[in-house]
């Protein structure tokens, strides 16, 4: 009997077993063990193109280059050497490939390029990145900056708009690097940053400074840039490029490859004017600010969007006004001989109102608008405060009292009597601009302090004069005049005034005041044994 | 029309059927077992064949996809474990079943070393199993190195260098396991061939010859108990076995997935990785083989496997010379003793 | 023995009997449908690749041209019902194909296959037509589709 019951005892536990088993294996057949790789294409080499790659690669000749290639998009579509380095006998860069008879062209130029990327390189060379102005519109620089300088300088960036003898206008790999004509490099702002860096117009700076630049160095790592956009298609990265805001399209706006779609100033030149670039083409600056507006708003609110660029157009308008002033005064001077303008056979080499060298009112006056000036405004069309601020408004004023300081010492009335005033409304010797508020809220107190709001009780009223003005030369949009008049109507609100804080304040000022207590003991009324080694 | 098959079958098949039953029924159905198999330490003999034949067969299906090449392998492994449906899991069993193989002929062993089953008349077949457990070791060597990942390369350099410390004969065995100098295409194929092909063809036949021998010897009783009552093979000892086989292919699975079979980096000839590891069952020789030279640790391993190969005679021997009766439980103790510290101490150094 | 054959006892083997055998199966027809599954694996889709071969125009109606890719060749063929492409490996036993522009059919030099402009076997011993690969028109690129070779581990 006891037999019996051990042996369904091993039976039941067979059964168990195998029941266990099933289980397992049910699991099993579930477990998913792929891990996603990322397969790398192979790459064929095809036709005349093996002799290429062979024979750079023996001779160890641009090796890297085809490297480049391999991981290029064209070398898994099997777009090879000759595609794009195809040349007739007696173009300009033809030439035969050492101890061979394979006829290459050196300079593969967009007009090669336009081969498949058609569309592309119009746009382009409808951009202002393809603008001659450097050539069109300069005093000859090379006298002050001379010419090996300015082809190292000069002419290495503005080379994106090189004028090929094939008639072909641009340079693609200044941002698809050779020969991987990488998207993501292109997008990456660094690619930007090789020339749009520095003094005349920081423009990596201003964007690494700005939140969204911040935003993409945070991210940076896990951003993808190599993304398509032709398409319409959402904007797939979560924080602007330069490329985002400038190039790239979303649900509403095309992917163009001209720059100056989407620009409504002309902020770089030495007055700033609303575009007219190609207008019957792409439209006027309305239509292209309302294509950029059209990216903003993917990420901001239209309100925000909007009174922001209100408020940066502001600064353009602003501008001007300054530059104005500073005009005036080198004009002046050079008609009445202070200046003397740089001249060799009847032929003027500065300007009063471009470029001049050796005088400080030249000097001032051509800093104010390609440096100063352009920092200043395209620190605030793209949130770099701080090229608003101190490289821009704080350097132009600078100059204004260096250039009126010089005229004065050289005799002039005018701005002897400048110099010696004490009214500080001495430096704004120009009309202004404003707007009630600014984008981002309401401050209660700020507002309180500009000497001109308190000096001068029709303050707003002579600006509402001039904003009526530049709206009546549609220099303003419509919804932007109303959108000023809406903020002044109503200024109290938006300058904060209508608000009380005082009692909030007043725990700052108790703070401050101790601070003020803190410094004067532990600093100014500091008294030391030892007298200065140097007696006055 | 099946006693029709039946006659046709039976006339180019001239088999005694009646004959053949009654064989079949005194050989397996009928086989005497000893009572004090029904405790399961002493059943373990079976389960090192199990796993031998679920080697087999995952073996078998693994080759489908595996390609011994140096710059295939890596690629049809990572191919086999990610892509193929299933093929982790039999890739895990193949893998764990390995492991749980060396164990499982540990466990035999130390059963029947403890129990001094290889006593006279049977000591031909511990001989044997020594043999067997040799192979194993050498099967799960060839097998490591097929993965050709890193530590695999590596793991299998330093082990055939080994070889070459043999006097005389070990320089011309490396060359003819290496098929040449350095470890190259030609040994990953060498290895292959041994893995799937002669070494498997050894283990079967000797397991063969292992069973015969059991068989014909009857299981052995435990000593001083020679009067042992028995039952038969079927059904009991069937359940058993069964209960066994169901438990491995169970635990193997679950393995598979909770302890996925690793692939670590692709094998590269030109970068040795800091931490070189075999696997775990060598970790005791690769500490011995640290500490002291390695000749003399060649010669030490030697000396000790000629000595557990022929242990049944040394234990005859000691016993009638010394009359000591428990020799065996003292060297067997040190020895698992030793084991199983340096193969701890190896895991923790690391 | 009477105890044996109660009717309770008698039920306690059939579920016992049912459970083992049940199970055993079970697990019998998984460890097959497993390693079934292994041994016939599915085949994924293969990865296609786009490849750009020419422009709208370059090519006058009723010729082709080679397109070497890698170490085969392909032929484009500009024909009234759109472009083609196809294999230069003849049908038959694997040679390579010529165009004849003169008589807009291809050649096979080993034993005298012939195929016209749309791939389709004319004469001699070619079983079945060349294998023909899709065609893309992206404004005025020409791009083909082909079957991605195993890439290596990135």
């Amino acid at each position: 009997m006891a037999e019996n019951n051990s042996l369904r005892t091993q039976k039941l536990l067979v059964g168990i077993f195998s029941i266990l088993l099933v289980i397992i294996l049910i699991i099993v057949a579930f477990v998913e063990m792929k891990v996603t790789r990322d397969a790398k294409p192979v790459i064929e080499i095809s036709g005349v193109n093996k002799n290429c790659v062979t024979c750079h690669t023996q001779k160890g000749i641009a090796v890297k280059a085809i490297d480049h290639w391999k991981q290029s998009l064209h070398a898994q579509q099997n777009i090879s050497c000759v595609d794009c380095h195809t040349a007739k006998e007696g173009d300009f860069d033809a030439f035969y490939c050492p101890e061979s008879d394979f006829l290459v062209a050196r300079h593969p130029t967009p007009k090669d390029c336009a081969e498949c990327h058609e569309q592309q390189v119009q746009e382009f060379s409808a951009s202002k990145h393809a603008h001659q102005f450097w050539l069109i519109k300069n005093t000859d620089r090379s006298v002050f900056e001379i010419p090996i300088a300015t082809k190292n300088g000069c002419e290495q960036c503005h080379h994106i708009g090189n004028l090929w003898p094939d008639q072909s206008v641009g340079e693609c790999d200044a941002c698809h690097p050779k020969h991987t004509f990488s998207k993501a490099v292109a997008r990456q702002p660094e690619t930007c940053g090789e020339c749009h860096v520095g003094s005349d117009h920081p423009h990596i700076e201003i964007y690494l400074e700005s939140k969204h630049g911040n935003i993409f160095r945070a991210q940076e790592k896990k951003l993808d840039l190599n993304y398509a956009t032709k398409n319409n298609t959402p904007i797939p990265i979560d924080i602007p490029v330069c490329t985002t805001c400038h190039m790239d399209g979303n649900e509403t706006q095309p992917m163009t490859h001209n720059v100056s779609e989407r620009l409504a100033w002309e902020s770089q030149s030495a007055w700033s004017f609303r575009t007219v670039w190609l207008e019957e083409k792409i439209g006027d600056w309305k239509m292209k600010r309302s294509r950029m507006e059209a990216i903003c708003k993917s990420c901001h609110s239209p309100e925000f969007a909007e009174m922001y660029l209100l408020t940066a157009d502001f600064t353009n308008l602003q501008y001007n006004e300054i530059r104005r002033m500073f005009v005036r005064w080198t004009k002046k001077l050079t008609e009445n001989g202070t200046i003397k303008r740089l001249e060799k056979d009847g032929k003027f080499y500065s300007d009063p109102v471009l470029t001049g060298w050796d005088e400080v009112p030249e000097i001032a006056m051509y800093h104010a608008w390609h440096h100063e000036g352009r920092r200043f405004r395209h620190g605030a069309m793209m949130m770099g405060a701080d090229y608003t601020q101190w490289h821009g408004i704080w350097d132009i004023q600078k100059g204004m009292v260096e250039m009126l300081t010089w005229a004065a010492e050289k005799g002039d009335s005018e701005a002897k009597r400048w110099v010696e005033s004490t009214d500080p409304i001495k430096f704004a010797p120009y009309a202004l601009f404003d707007i009630p508020g600014n984008p981002w809220g309401i401050n209660v107190l700020s507002n309180t302090l500009p000497y001109v709001y308190n000096a001068y009780p029709d303050y707003w009223d002579l600006i509402y004069a001039n904003v009526k003005t530049v709206y009546d030369h549609n220099l303003l949009s419509e919804k932007q005049w109303q959108m000023w008049e809406k903020k002044y109507k109503d200024k109290e609100h938006y300058l904060g005034y209508k608000y009380n804080a005082d009692s909030v304040f007043k725990y700052y000022q108790d703070l401050d005041s101790k601070d003020t207590k803190a410094f004067t003991e532990q600093a100014v009324e500091l008294k030391l044994p030892s007298k200065p080694f140097w007696i006055w | 029309m099946s006693g029709k098959f039946k006659s046709w079958f039976l006339q180019r098949f001239p088999i005694d059927t009646q004959k053949t039953s009654t064989v079949m029924e005194k050989i397996f159905i009928k086989e005497p077992i000893p009572k004090h198999m029904k405790y399961w330490y002493y059943a373990l003999g079976a389960t090192p064949l199990i796993l031998f034949l679920i080697m087999v067969f995952t073996g078998i299906l693994l080759t489908f996809y595996y390609i011994p090449s140096p710059a295939k392998a890596y690629e049809s492994v990572v191919y086999i474990t990610e892509e193929v449906s299933m093929g982790f899991w039999i890739r895990g069993i193949h893998r764990w079943g390995s492991n749980l193989m060396v164990i499982a002929m540990f466990l035999h062993m130390g059963r029947v070393f403890f129990t001094r089953g290889y006593r006279k008349p049977r000591e031909i077949n511990w001989v044997l199993g020594v043999l067997m457990l040799l192979v194993t070791l050498t099967l799960c060597f060839t097998g490591y190195s097929m993965i050709y990942n890193q530590l695999s390369y590596w793991a299998t350099t330093v082990g055939t260098n080994m070889i070459k410390e043999i006097p005389l004969i070990g320089a011309p065995i490396l060359y003819l396991l290496r098929g040449g100098e350095d470890v190259t295409a030609n040994t990953l194929t060498r290895f292959f061939n041994l893995h799937i092909g002669f070494l498997p063809t050894i283990l079967f036949i000797l397991i063969i010859v292992h069973i015969i021998f059991v068989r014909m010897h009857g299981v052995a009783k435990l000593e001083d108990k020679e009067d042992e009552e028995t039952y038969s093979f079927y059904p009991e000892h069937f359940y058993h076995t069964l209960i066994i086989g169901l438990f491995l292919l169970a635990v193997l699975s679950a393995l598979t997935v909770i302890m996925p079979p690793g692939l670590g980096e692709q094998a590269n000839p030109n970068v040795t990785p800091p931490h070189i590891k075999p696997e775990w069952y060598f970790f005791a020789v690769f500490s011995v083989l640290k500490f002291v030279p390695l000749k003399l640790g060649i010669y030490f391993f030697t000396a000790l496997i000629i000595v557990l190969t022929f242990w049944p005679f040394f234990d005859d021997f000691i016993r009638r010379k010394w009359q000591v009766r428990r020799i065996h439980y003292w060297v067997g103790s040190l020895t698992i003793i030793l084991f199983l510290f340096l193969t701890v101490f190896e895991i923790i150094v690391q | 023995m009477d105890k044996e054959s109660s009717p309770e006892l008698t039920r306690r083997n059939f579920i016992t009997k049912f459970v083992m055998s049940g199970g055993l199966i079970a697990g019998a027809v998984l460890l097959l449908r497993n390693s079934l599954s292994f041994i016939f694996p599915k085949i994924e889709p293969p990865l296609l690749r786009k490849l750009l071969i020419g422009k709208v125009g370059d090519l006058q109606p009723g010729q082709a041209q080679e397109i070497p890719f890698g170490e085969s060749i392909l032929y484009l063929i500009n024909t009234k019902d759109g472009y083609k492409v196809f294999s230069s490996v003849c049908t038959h036993l694997g040679c390579i194909i010529n165009w004849e522009s003169y008589r807009s059919r291809f050649y096979c030099p080993c034993h005298k296959g012939i195929f016209n402009e749309n791939g389709e076997v004319v004469e001699g011993p070619p079983p079945r037509p060349l294998d023909e690969f899709k065609v893309e028109i992206d404004k005025n690129l020409i791009y083909m589709w082909i079957e991605e070779k195993s890439g290596g581990l990135s």
